[in-house]
């Protein structure tokens, strides 16, 4: 019913108009597009440190390790307790955890994640649809406008 | 002769009129990309918070200054991120009321403009009969 009242509205407007306002939804969703591939990469991304976080629970104490001091060197060294983990909050600040709340850290992120990404995925489609709905009437308009030419 | 010149100040004033507005309109983008950075930070610093809240109190936090790892008292990380959360939510607010005020007069300056427009025209209406 409110589609509908959205779609009475559309009709009384000219065909200028309802072209900005579907390049306006388009832009929109193309923007909510981008914001949810952001979400994915970094969705990903906490995955695979989730992971590795996993990983290095497993190594014993004293493991000889490679450890990357640039993206092109790396040097020798052993492990030290993999028990404690510290962990980027965000704004430059570290918080030293065990390796239980480090994962759960993780955990805790990617769901968080994957909340927002439901949420802009409802709102995406919304606007998607609107997007769609308002280059359907300028077409019917469109239609109507040129056989009287 | 007269309605020329005064065709030509009126077409000044639509220029200098324009020129405002237009910079009006790249005042309120800039405030937009402000707006935009400031929140970002505030939801950053507002994650921060909710895990500094979550942690014990002997719990271990540093701070990145830069290629510094700087241990931290908790108590002093939370008033910290605290206090940034206040500035940030203080500046936020301040940009709004600018935000409105430039609005406003972006309306006003609108509305101005088709005045002139339409004394432009009229006068050109004028001439054209005569």
């Amino acid at each position: 019913m409110a589609s509908r009242g959205v779609g009475l509205e559309m009709e009384k407007m000219s065909v200028e108009q309802l072209r900005a306002l579907k390049e306006q939804a388009d832009l929109e969703f193309n923007l909510f597009q981008d914001s949810l591939n952001n979400i994915r990469t970094a969705t990903a991304r906490l995955e695979i440190a989730s992971t590795a976080l996993h990983d290095l629970s497993l190594r014993p104490q004293g493991k000889k390790m490679l450890v990357p001091l640039t993206a092109s060197l790396y040097v020798p060294g052993t492990l030290d307790d993999s028990e404690k983990v510290l962990v980027d909050v965000g704004t430059g600040y570290f918080i030293e955890k065990t390796m239980m709340e480090g994962k759960e850290y993780c955990e805790r992120k990617i769901n968080l994640l994957k909340s927002n990404y439901d949420q802009l995925l409802e709102v995406a489609t919304k606007k998607k649809s609107i997007a769609d709905e308002t280059g359907a009437i300028l077409q019917a308009k469109l239609k109507q406008l040129a056989p009287i030419q | 002769m007269g309605s020329t010149s005064a065709l030509k100040e009126l077409q000044r004033d639509l220029e200098n009129k324009a020129n405002d507005l237009s910079k009006l309109q790249k005042d309120i983008a800039k405030n937009h990309q402000v707006r935009k950075k400031y929140t970002i930070q505030l939801g950053e610093n507002e994650l921060v918070l909710k895990e500094l809240d979550l942690l014990n109190e002997d719990a271990n936090v540093y701070k990145l200054i830069g290629p510094v790892l700087v241990k931290q008292d908790l108590a002093e990380a939370n008033a910290n991120v605290r206090k940034r959360i206040d500035y940030i939510s203080t500046e936020l607010k301040r940009l709004d009321g600018i935000l409105q005020d430039l609005e406003e007069k972006q309306n006003s300056k609108k509305e101005a403009i088709f005045k002139v427009q339409q004394r432009i025209q009229s006068l050109q209406a004028g001439k054209g009969k005569a």
